[in-house]
């Protein structure tokens, strides 16, 4: 939302949707398959819309300068200069995208959540950790690390301690999540309906669970649907990874894994 | 001179505002101090070496409704020096309604540098001309995480009431 309460909208007219690649240097397979579906999407014209954890880690925008981050944001900038747009929404493990990837790539930021209209339908695009309400451990993280003022402060430090410190923190988070109930990392089904009510919109497409799905609901009597997209893994078993694309009226979750 | 009182828990800060740089900020902090907005907030986030925030939460970290934002006038050449108080807001530059911080350091990188979401830096509208001594006990307590928010004081530090002192 903008300071004045109104939520974001974006206008999409070929979109393919994904989420969750995570995509770091020691998973090429997983960075080439990517690298390839741009190629692929390109010639088609799709405009590609990432809801988030296209890193699986960004400490700050000089990643765009070496490595993996020089290359996906090299495969991204080949995109827009073809002249088709790409959207980025900020994931928890890359919410340090800046205005340096932005100049870098040439993609335009969403706001997280914002709204579109797909088919003629009207659509909640988010990443998903926001509903994730069960979780206040997380949220009061997601909560500091998202505010400006602190972004500044952490920015502020050398580069290789603030790649060491989130290491830490997705360390931390990773065990974290042996020990927690299943339900707790996903979302909660009120905030879900809480934001497509406040959105005004009976259907909404999100990541950060991994756990794809189409999932129907019924919102205050009216039919309601919740697109999941899949995570990537490409390098070990099970292999894994996709996109949604909207055909006509319709959504259709595509399997870059078979 | 416009000067401002913050009677707090731990003591009294006098603030000067500079109503030429700052000018819609200033009257944006006037209005609320004269319509009690700030009266039984809280210090709620203290991170030391850095700032002290408050203004937007009452006691048991209930948040006050906002009110309308205001432009973002940081490109006035105030510097968030140590003892100086600026707006805080969300990512967008323009969306500070009541909330403020006292910077405790020299915090040049939250000046403006130029007029994009990144760099607009926050708006400085005063400084502390008095109490910052009380600034020094507060930057210092002890905090916590407290339900969704983190850096919040162990013990609530209340500013207890806001008044003009003179304008």
């Amino acid at each position: 939302m903008n300071a004045t309460g109104e939520l974001a909208t974006v206008t999409l007219r070929d979109p393919v949707f994904i989420s969750d690649l995570h995509l770091t240097g020691n998973q090429p397979r997983t960075v080439r398959r990517f690298v390839r579906l741009v190629e692929e999407l390109g010639s088609q014209g799709h405009e590609l819309v990432i809801l988030g954890d296209l890193f699986e880690y960004w400490a700050g925008d000089e990643e765009a300068a070496e490595g993996i981050g020089a290359v996906v944001t090299g495969t991204l900038r080949s995109f827009t200069q073809a002249g088709t747009p790409v959207y980025v929404m900020h994931g928890n493990r890359d919410m340090l995208l800046g205005d340096g990837f932005a100049q870098a790539t040439g993609a335009v930021f969403l706001a997280d959540p914002c709204r579109t209209e797909l088919g003629g339908v009207a659509t909640l695009l988010a990443h998903g950790d926001a509903y994730c309400t069960l979780d206040t451990l997380y949220q009061a993280f997601r909560r500091r690390a998202r505010d400006p003022l602190w972004q500044r402060l952490f920015l502020r430090s050398p580069l290789a301690l603030r790649r060491a410190l989130m290491g830490q923190v997705r360390r931390r988070s990773e065990a974290g999540k042996k020990r927690m109930a299943a339900q707790i990392m996903d979302v909660t089904p009120e905030a879900i309906e809480q934001a497509l009510r406040s959105a005004g919109v009976h259907r909404m497409i999100h990541g950060h669970t991994h756990r794809p799905d189409r999932h129907r609901l019924d919102l205050d009597g009216q039919d309601a649907e919740r697109w999941v997209l899949p995570d990537w893994e490409f390098d070990a078993e099970p292999r894994r990874g996709g996109y949604l694309r909207v055909t006509g009226r319709e959504l259709a979750m595509v399997d870059l894994a078979v | 001179m416009t000067t401002v009182h913050l009677n707090t828990s731990m003591g009294s800060i006098t603030l000067e505002l500079d109503r030429e740089r700052a000018p819609r900020t200033v009257e944006n902090f006037l209005n609320h101090v004269r319509n009690g907005h700030y009266n039984n907030t809280l210090f709620h986030r203290v991170i030391n070496g850095f700032m002290i925030q408050g203004g937007g939460f009452e006691p048991g970290m209930r948040q006050k409704p906002t009110t309308k934002p205001i432009q973002n006038e940081a490109a006035n050449g105030l510097k968030n020096d140590k003892y100086t108080i600026a707006m805080a807001r969300t990512s967008d530059p323009h969306s500070a309604t009541a909330q403020f911080f006292i910077n405790v350091a020299d915090n040049e990188f939250l000046n403006f540098t130029a007029p994009n979401t990144q760099n607009w830096g926050y708006c400085v509208f005063g400084r502390v001309t008095g109490g910052t001594e009380v600034v020094d006990r507060i930057k210092a307590v002890a905090t916590m995480r407290y339900g969704m928010h983190q850096d919040v004081p162990d013990q609530e530090v209340v500013i207890e009431t806001a008044e003009v002192a003179s304008e």
